[in-house]
């Protein structure tokens, strides 16, 4: 019977709320809140297993959507799975319209506030705004200064962090003005919700989150500058390297825009334009996920180069606009706070419907007086300075720091700002022990519209990691939930998805691809080819030394080709088998290996963290587990070697998964093209190079198990076999891997498919006018022109010679091909540089 | 007097630059004393259009964009302006310095020049340098002509000594520099008693006694109340409103009023050649 008790985890008896702090499902009397009825009746009438089972199925939603956040500066190893908790947080709908109301008047103030700070700045000089607050402070760009968009709005998209106090009040503690994040993840974790328990979603009347994006992408086309019939939006990220960028690609896909980097846009005449592999497309309205200083290099941040020269002139000119506006990052202002009371009273004749945090902002002496009489339970942050640092908690400091940090607080007190420490309410959370309360912070989202703002009706709810924690965020250790905002009735249903996103899939089978993309697709390619030939030979190598057959034949060979190959750093390698196999182990293992399989893999694996917006889900889960498979350590000996080969083996499965991915599940766009491209020159390269060093260069007597070694390395020995039986001949050999258009391993096959593909890029009507047009087909007319008999002669030394030059000189052609190709078309992703000044 | 003025500014490239942006300030600005007679900018080669508008700070700033592959940028201002001194206030008729600290609050427009910016960032060792200039109750011009003339003593000019971006602490340490150097560190010490101060870039008439005048060349601007804004050369130990400086543009520090800025793709090693003349108008040999 305990056990049958200790199974009923999730009763609401075991739960026990902190003390002193508000908590969202249990009353200070100890029974659930009202609003909480369904969600606290369908937990109790789950065990814990039913809730773990269901969760199962939510991890693998997260895992199989590759729901993921980032920590700066890491994109490989931290590819970190989103932590979702599965219990809610419910919001009932009197206390919703409240916070509705007050962050659409936030937002609308804030809008106001920064009108006039880039405008006539009426509140500096009538002082309803200590003027040193706004003029002092990195985030007011006066470049930005007198510019206005179309609908003159400043503030588009708009978030505000709230925290429920003991009393049960909510209270702003930031405010997000640059380019909010989470609504994506909101979206996400509906989406979990909606798989876990769609049975108490659909019977709760949950409000839905579509809309809010509709309403978005409608304002995104309204503020388009030049009223054009579909003018193009896209969402401009600072690359995969940020925390977020999983969730700028979700978005980007959710409102059928493309997403850019910095690089992928470019300036001219003024205009803003997307670099794709059919031209320049110009580009109307940019949804910015990027702190706006870096957004120009000329004219803002010089040292960025994440931006787009000339864009605020674009901007000032009225071709392009900006959402949010350039310099709207002075509303994320702590020290702002302290005035806003004031300020709506002032702008907008009305009282201040949520209050801020208590904010005391030291440049002024009553505040800076107070702070100094009363630092216990405050927390102290920049009040000047445009990125956010770590606050300073008061109390946490010893005496000898406190005294020095007040000192300088003393010093200079314009620079910082004081907020009361919010005694932060707590929501429960389910662990493996049942319900623990966890604080949590509420992100609550707003969107311009049509002179007023509307509200997404739930939010990104982040909690702490543990009930001492006052942090509330992901990155460190805290985990997110999904906000229901309930309706008073039952939901009406959506309205259809716009037309609109179906238009901009149509587009997307064409050449409208970044060159950028295109060319990480194109080297996506040459490396996955690279890394299944290099696997195969060193499989090769390993497998013999195991055999310990050196004096074979067949382990030359595969010596031949690895030395050719570059693969073999010590000469010696050749003699000895133990240096032979140290060498193999060290291109298996080693990342620092210039050129061996780890390393190869780890570019493949970045360039397909950047191209994750590109290929399907699948197939990144793929690349990825390949990648994580190689880092695993091996064992050590005497296993090393056969997990090592193990290892080999089952890569080439999972990068024939791959393959199969991209040809199954890709477009049959340009980003299919590059990619293929680059696969089909890689592997028409390493075989032309494979026959060089492993046949061309001499004859021996007996040929037989060098060429079987060649034909197992290049996946072609059942081919050969099916044809010839067992006896080997270099003639048949040749004609398999070379002449053969048949054969998909063979060079010919590589040649016919790239020159297809080449007719069909974007370029002058006349193929003939087309260098690269006209290397692809030398390179082939050599292969179909080959007379095998003559290829095979040998010359007066006995050496292969009309072999090799064949080779090198189709080699010379794909190298002079790949040159061509990337000034045709992927040229455009070259860098911007800083001039001198002079 | 009436002057002429010649800026060139010449970029040779490696590898053709397939693209490039700039922003160039190089247009005399309106200024007490000043008024330009003519101007004319040539750009080599020729861009489809350059846009013009005054900045924050009313610097005419003009924006371009050459988008055919070039090896060489060719950018050429000529002007052509009156200036007649300005009077200067007398010594002893400015109010004390603390009570034009005091006084800077009440007036937006030069307060925004008393913060820190991105060059120029106060603090005690600026403040420790200047102190000796500022005694209680002396007046705000005669403190400042008085720093003027110290760093002009202390420091030693030196071509090529540094960057665009040296610190401005560095500078103080180093105890030399450019003209830069000379009015960032002024500006500093300024700025760090709680006054205003501006940077003043522009251009100054060549003579034997004279620093700077072959390139561009910087100064200081100082707000006295009552008196506006007074032009001290630190390079030059003298007062810039005198007739013999053409002032371009002023702002916070050198990242406002750079003269030229671009941002290009491509180009590979460059060489950028400056140079500036500024002859008398009656002096004409043409």
């Amino acid at each position: 019977m305990i056990s049958e008790a200790a199974g009923f985890g999730l009763r609401l008896e075991n739960y026990s709320p902190l003390t002193h702090h508000f908590d969202e499902m249990v009353g200070a009397d100890g029974a659930p809140r009202s609003h909480w009825a369904r969600v606290v009746n369908f937990l109790s009438s789950l065990n814990r297993e039913g809730l773990a089972h269901r969760w199962d199925e939510g991890r693998r939603v997260i895992q199989q959507n590759g729901i993921t956040y980032n920590v700066y500066g890491d994109p490989l190893s931290v590819d970190r799975p989103w932590p979702l908790d599965p219990i809610p947080l419910i919001l009932d709908p009197a206390e919703w319209a409240s916070i509705e109301a007050a962050i659409i008047q936030r937002a609308t103030l804030l809008n106001a506030i920064l009108k006039d700070l880039y405008g006539p700045q009426r509140l500096l000089y009538d002082r309803q705004l200590p003027a040193e607050l706004v003029l002092a402070h990195p985030s007011y760009l006066r470049q930005c200064h007198g510019v206005m968009q179309p609908g003159g709005s400043f503030l588009h998209l708009y978030a505000a962090d709230l925290a429920r106090s003991p009393d049960g009040k909510w209270w702003v503690i930031a405010d997000r003005a640059q380019a909010p994040s989470g609504t994506g993840y909101a979206l996400e974790n509906r989406m979990v919700s909606n798989r876990t328990m769609p049975d108490l979603l659909s019977r709760s009347n949950v409000r839905p989150l579509e809309e809010f994006f509709q309403t978005l992408m409608r304002t995104l086309l309204e503020i388009a500058p030049s009223h054009r019939e579909n003018p193009r939006v896209v969402l401009l990220t600072p690359g995969p390297y940020n925390e977020t960028y999983f969730e700028h690609a979700l978005l980007a896909r959710r409102l059928g825009i493309s997403l850019v980097e910095g690089g992928d846009l470019v300036v001219r005449d003024r205009r803003v334009f997307l670099k794709t592999l059919g031209g320049l497309l110009p580009v109307d309205v940019i949804l910015r996920r990027q702190d706006d200083s870096f957004c120009d290099p000329l004219e803002l941040r010089a040292d960025s180069l994440l931006g787009v020269p000339g864009l605020l002139q674009a901007i000032r000119d009225g071709h392009v606009a900006v959402a949010n506006m350039l310099g709207s990052g002075v509303a994320e202002t702590a020290a702002l706070s302290a005035f806003l009371p004031g300020l709506c009273k002032h702008l907008l004749s009305e009282e201040l419907k949520m209050p801020s945090v208590a904010t005391w902002w030291c440049g002024q002496d009553v505040p800076k007086q107070y702070v100094l009489d009363h630092p216990g339970g405050l927390v102290i942050k920049p009040a000047l300075r445009a990125r956010r640092e770590p606050p300073v908690f008061i109390d946490k400091l010893s005496d000898a720091d406190r005294r020095q940090f007040l000192a300088k607080l003393k010093s200079r007190p314009q620079e910082y700002v004081a907020q009361e420490q919010v005694a932060l309410g707590t929501t429960p959370v389910w662990n493996s022990h049942g319900l623990l309360p966890r604080h949590f912070v509420l992100r609550v989202h707003a969107v311009a519209t049509r002179g007023t703002y509307a509200v997404l009706p739930g939010g990104l709810t982040r909690f702490s990691a543990s009930k001492d924690s006052l942090v509330v965020s992901v990155q460190s250790g805290g985990g997110s939930k999904d906000a229901w905002v309930l309706s008073k009735g039952p939901v009406p249903p959506m309205p259809p998805p716009q037309p609109r996103s179906l238009v901009t899939d149509i587009n997307r089978a064409t050449f409208d691809l970044p060159s950028r993309v295109a060319d990480n697709l194109f080297w996506m390619g040459r490396y996955a080819e690279r890394v299944d030939f290099g696997i195969r030979l060193v499989r090769g190598g390993l497998v013999r030394v195991a055999r310990e057959s050196r004096t074979n034949q067949d382990l030359s060979a595969i010596c031949d080709v690895l030395q050719g190959l570059g693969y073999l750093e010590d000469p010696e390698a050749r003699l000895e088998v133990s240096i032979l196999a140290k060498e193999l182990d060290t291109l298996v293992t080693d990342p620092e290996r210039r050129g061996g399989l780890l390393w190869t893999l780890n570019k493949m694996h970045r360039l397909g963290w950047l191209l994750r917006d590109r290929i399907s889900a699948d197939t990144w889960l793929v690349l990825s587990r390949l990648t994580q498979k190689f880092v695993e350590p091996l064992p050590g000996d005497p296993f090393r070697r056969s997990a090592a080969i193990d290892l080999l083996d089952r890569s080439i499965l999972r990068l024939s998964a791959f393959s199969g991915y991209v040809m199954e599940a890709m477009t049959r766009g340009a980003g299919w093209a590059f990619l293929d491209i680059g696969r089909r020159l890689e592997r028409a390269v390493q075989v032309l190079e494979m026959l060089r060093f492993g046949l061309a260069l001499g004859v021996e007597d007996n040929e037989a198990d060098r060429l079987e070694a060649l034909l197992e390395v290049s996946d072609s020995i059942i081919t050969y076999r099916s044809r010839y039986m067992s006896s080997m001949q270099p003639e048949l050999v040749v004609d398999l891997l070379l002449l053969d258009e048949a054969n998909p391993r063979s060079v010919a096959f590589q040649l016919a498919r790239l020159q297809e593909h080449i007719e069909r890029l974007p370029g002058a009507a006349d193929l003939r006018t087309r260098p690269e047009y006209k290397t692809g087909l030398e390179a082939m007319s050599k292969v179909r022109l080959v007379e095998l008999d003559h290829l095979m002669g040998l010359d007066r030394r006995g050496r292969r010679t009309r072999l090799q030059v064949l080779l090198r000189s189709v080699a010379n052609n794909l190298q002079q091909l790949s040159e061509q190709l990337n000034r045709a078309y992927l040229i455009h992703a070259l860098p911007i540089r800083q001039a001198t000044q002079g | 007097m009436r002057y002429r003025t010649r800026h060139t500014t010449t970029y040779l490239y490696g590898e053709p630059v397939s693209l490039c942006h700039n922003e160039v300030r190089l247009t005399p600005r309106d200024a007490s004393g000043q008024t330009l007679v003519e101007y004319n900018l040539d750009i080599l080669p020729r861009p489809e259009s350059v846009a013009s508008r005054l900045d924050y700070f009313g610097n005419p700033t003009s924006f371009f964009c050459v988008d055919e592959p070039h090896t060489r940028l060719e950018i050429s201002a000529e002007s052509v302006v009156e200036i007649s001194p300005r009077t200067v206030p007398a010594k002893g008729a400015t109010p004390a310095w603390e009570t034009a600290r005091d006084a800077i609050r009440e007036e937006i427009d030069a307060f925004q020049f008393v913060f820190d910016s991105v060059f120029v960032r106060t603090g005690d060792d600026f403040a420790a340098y200047a102190e000796p200039s500022f005694p209680a109750g002396r007046p705000v011009f005669d403190a400042a002509l008085d720093l003027c003339t110290r760093i002009y003593r202390d420091f030693k000019y030196q071509p090529q000594s540094t960057q665009v971006d040296t610190p401005v602490e560095q500078a103080l340490k180093a105890r030399r520099g450019v003209c830069q150097d000379f009015a960032q560190v002024m500006i500093a010490c300024v700025r760090s008693m709680g006054l205003a101060a501006r940077y003043v870039s522009g251009y100054l008439r060549s003579g034997k006694d004279r620093v700077g005048a072959e390139a561009s060349h910087a100064w200081v601007s100082v707000y006295c109340p009552g008196h506006d804004w007074v032009d001290f050369d630190p390079t030059n130990n003298r007062l810039a409103g005198l007739g013999e400086h053409v002032t371009l543009a002023w702002g916070r520090d050198f990242t406002d009023v750079s003269p030229m800025k671009g941002v290009m793709v491509g180009g590979g090693e460059h060489l950028v050649h400056v140079s500036v003349g500024v002859v008398p108008e009656r002096n004409r040999t043409e």
